[in-house]
């Protein structure tokens, strides 16, 4: 179906698509360079169309009264109490085709298998450093390595049930891994919550396009979790561990526990007796067998870890160790998403599985190596910078847009400790028509970045969830996505079959 | 059901029934005091006797007059049982489950704690003491409703039941004691037109002025009323009735667990159940009344003791 066509027939009622300019030099997500809507989009495209900039404002204006009133809400670190945000909604949904998908689904699963190898290794024999392709300090001296993981062999050789793969889409069209999530990945609800929002909003359009489900996440990740309870339990009890009201996934914990049908548990409701997980019931203790923990490391179990920590159980880690409990991520893996190490997972996937790289990974700098980090230095304002142990954005320079003091501080960090930290291009992340204010009361679309984070369970098989929680960045010509710094995100669809 | 989830509903209901409370006691002393000749009786200070407030307030209050007593049991923080700090307290376990517990009730609660942080001693003079305390009353009958058509019927409404119950016939017998405190009938007054409307604001106070006239008829007596308020079977604010009440909530708690009633864990509760179904009003006024109530107010709090043991305690 051609844009243009449709547009003079939608005639003077629709000018808010049809005003709509796909940017010269990245790649549209709805729209092909010649200026028509990608096949695989045609069906919303058209439906589009036919609405008027009120009509627009009155679907946003639903969907935020609909996030609201079902409490999908986050909390922002550092705001005071009752400083609860709905996580902004763009209703324009994003569309990838089954093709594309597939070709996806078996790189992000070809991806979290050598992860989980490689995880594994390093807490077991650690073969990959003997044999000299990552370096033995690179590892030992990550923040995010554990020596209180080490000889630990959870089910399956599982450390990471739950992963959550960030990807952009380059100026090519082809999808590029930005980052691994490995630890606690946040965000699945959005995805779950967004698409029961588009179902109500545009039931058609979702109907037209065969759209396939992600209701089925909760079931998925509850199975994979019963998958890997400890041996010998036919019916395991399952447990989600948060952090508590204060934590900014809170509404996620609360969701996810609760589409499980398992307890939502805090540090204070667990004790360990014997080298065994129990929660504090009204009947008395009952064992937990498999615990899905929402907090860090770091805060796990006071006898191993931070001393003060009162989030955590103490004397899970031997609990763990004597095989009586899994838990969900497994200790340490945040090895596997520290930013150097992440250079190094295209050679991962050839040393574990023997297999090309399915999906590409954007080109990653090691500054800890001289020569690299000169060239860097050099051109500082041209590079992403990112320091090696963190998450969630936090720490992130980004070159073109950082103000001079902003770099001299940052050359001074990198120079002070250059093992923290590596270098990315500045990819052009792709754009999709995104709702925006026009500054006078009314709604446009306009271009905005997208990123992907798609989920992947590991249980006994993997699984994947169908699309993934994209973000987008809803300030003009941001590049950054996370909640925590005025993203928003949209429903993803992926089509159940080849158009 | 977690312990701490089982002990944040418990406290919630029972800081709720226990600022409903406040606002009958308050409410009912005072209507006797002002259609009492003066000097007659206790006045306000015998409120604090009957809730065993005396040392606390006489540490920070000069005089014991309507203003300050009011104040001391309504907008007072440092009083942990008045209503503000109640209605605080109910609001603070409650923020904790809010994922557990229905939108609805939350907010409720939370805008009754609201309103509350922003009461004056003003509000007194500007909607008068009636006003005032039957507007309160209409928002814990909301909040009750609230509870009644949108939590579900599991553990956690169960605990939800064995508090409220337990703060409710513990509060009755509170109730009970103002006649005796604050008004110590003399011999002549037996009978007399002021006792029979002190009876009935009593009854009225408890809502209960209308079940007393359709058990018992237009005529009030003393024994009669501590029948419907200590032994009655069907009437909703009964100690026998709310203990019955907690003693079925337990047993649905049981039902989960081993035990073969809720009664092998709770043994006071059962202790209570038999004393009160086998009690007699004058029996036990002829025995003395205060010492009874005295004597039901323990058992409550052996009760209480109990379930916090059995059920609650999780640190």
């Amino acid at each position: 179906m051609e844009l243009s066509t449709t547009a003079s027939q939608a005639g003077r009622q629709a000018p808010v698509f049809a005003a709509y300019r796909p940017p010269a030099g990245m790649y549209d997500e709805m729209f092909s360079a010649a200026g028509g809507p990608h096949r695989w989009c045609a069906p919303v495209a058209a439906n589009l169309l036919e609405m008027g900039s009120a009509e627009f404002a009155s679907l946003r204006a639903q969907a935020e009264r609909m996030l609201l009133r079902m409490g999908v809400t986050f909390n922002v670190y550092g705001q005071t109490e009752g400083a609860e945000r709905i996580f902004p909604f763009d209703p324009i949904p994003r569309i990838i085709d089954a093709e594309t998908w597939q070709t996806l689904e078996a790189g992000l699963i070809q991806r979290v298998r050598a992860l989980n190898a490689f995880v594994a290794d390093i807490y077991g024999e650690a073969h990959i450093l003997k044999d000299g392709l990552i370096p033995h300090d690179l590892i030992l001296e990550s923040s995010q390595y554990r020596r209180g993981a080490v000889g630990i062999a959870p089910p399956g050789g599982t450390f990471i049930t739950v992963a959550g793969i960030d990807l952009v889409r380059g100026a090519d069209g082809r999808f590029y891994v930005l980052e691994d999530n490995a630890r606690t990945p946040s965000g699945v609800s959005y995805v779950i919550e967004n698409r029961l929002v588009t179902t109500r909003l545009m039931p058609a359009a979702l109907r037209a396009s065969r759209v396939r489900s992600v209701e089925g996440y909760p079931a998925d990740l509850l199975a994979s979790l019963v998958e890997l309870a400890p041996g010998g339990i036919s019916r395991p009890t399952v447990a989600l561990l948060t952090p508590g009201p204060f934590n900014s996934a809170f509404f996620e914990h609360v969701f996810l526990s609760q589409q499980m049908g398992v307890e939502l548990v805090e540090g204070r409701d667990l004790v360990c007796v014997d080298h065994k997980l129990w929660m504090k019931t009204v009947y008395g203790l009952r064992q937990v067998h498999v615990l899905y923990r929402r907090i860090d490391d770091d805060y796990l179990d006071a006898v191993v870890f931070r001393p003060d920590s009162m989030l955590g159980v103490a004397g899970l880690t031997a609990a763990i160790r004597a095989g009586s409990v899994t838990i969900a991520n497994g200790i340490g893996t945040g090895v596997a998403d520290d930013k150097a190490v992440f250079a190094y997972t295209p050679e991962m996937i050839r040393y574990y599985l023997g297999e090309q790289p399915i999906l590409p990974i954007v080109e990653t700098h090691l500054l800890r190596e001289p020569e690299v980090r000169a060239t860097v230095l050099r051109d500082l304002d041209r590079y992403v910078i990112k320091p090696t142990g963190a998450s969630g954005g936090y720490g992130v320079v980004i070159g073109p847009r950082a103000s001079d003091a902003e770099l001299a501080q940052t050359r001074k960090q990198i120079e002070a400790a250059p093992a923290n930290y590596i270098a990315q291009p500045v990819v052009s992340l792709s754009v999709h028509p995104t709702l925006v204010d026009d500054g006078a009361g009314g709604v446009v679309l306009a271009p905005r970045h997208v990123d992907l984070r798609p989920f992947v369970l590991m249980g006994a098989r993997p699984r994947v969830l169908a699309g993934g929680l994209t973000r987008v960045a809803l300030r003009e010509g941001s590049l950054v996505v996370n909640s925590s710094q005025g993203g928003g995100s949209k429903d993803t669809w992926v089509l159940d079959a080849p158009c | 059901m977690l312990r701490r989830v089982a002990n944040h509903l418990y406290w919630a209901a029972r800081y709720l029934e226990r600022a409903e409370w406040r606002a009958r006691l308050l409410d009912v002393n005072y209507h006797l005091l002002v259609e009492s000749p003066p000097g007659a009786g206790g006045g306000w200070v015998a409120m604090l006797t009957i809730t065993g407030d005396r040392e606390e307030f006489n540490a920070r209050y000069e005089t014991g007059d309507e203003a300050s007593v009011l104040g001391f049991y309504t907008f007072d923080e440092k009083n942990l049982s008045s209503i503000r700090s109640c209605v605080g307290l109910a609001r603070e376990n409650c923020r904790a489950l809010r994922h557990r517990i229905s939108s609805e009730l939350w907010l409720e609660i939370n805008t009754l704690y609201l309103d509350a942080q922003r009461w004056t001693p003003g509000d007194f003079a500007a909607m008068g003491v009636y006003g005032f305390f039957s507007e309160l009353r209409e928002r814990f009958y909301r909040i009750a409703g609230v509870i009644q058509t949108t939590i579900s019927r599991d553990v956690g409404y169960d605990f939800l039941a064995v508090g409220r119950s337990l703060e409710c016939a513990e509060n009755i017998t509170r109730l009970l004691d103002v006649k005796y405190h604050v008004l110590l009938p003399k011999l002549e007054d037996v009978g007399s037109p002021l006792d029979l409307s002190q009876w009935a604001a009593l009854l009225r106070s408890a809502s209960a002025l209308e079940a007393y006239r359709r058990a018992y008829g237009n005529l009030i007596r003393a024994d009669k009323v501590v029948e419907i308020l200590l032994f009655d079977g069907s009437f909703p604010r009964a100690a026998r009735f709310c203990i019955d009440r907690l003693g079925a909530a337990l047993a649905r708690v049981e039902a989960g667990g081993m035990h073969a009633n809720g009664f092998d864990r709770v043994p006071a509760a059962h202790a209570l159940g038999v004393r009160l179904r086998a009690g007699a009003a004058p029996t036990v006024i002829e025995a003395g009344l205060h010492e009874y109530l005295l004597g039901v107010q323990d058992d409550c709090a052996r009760i209480g003791d109990q379930v916090s043991a059995e059920y609650l305690k999780f640190e």
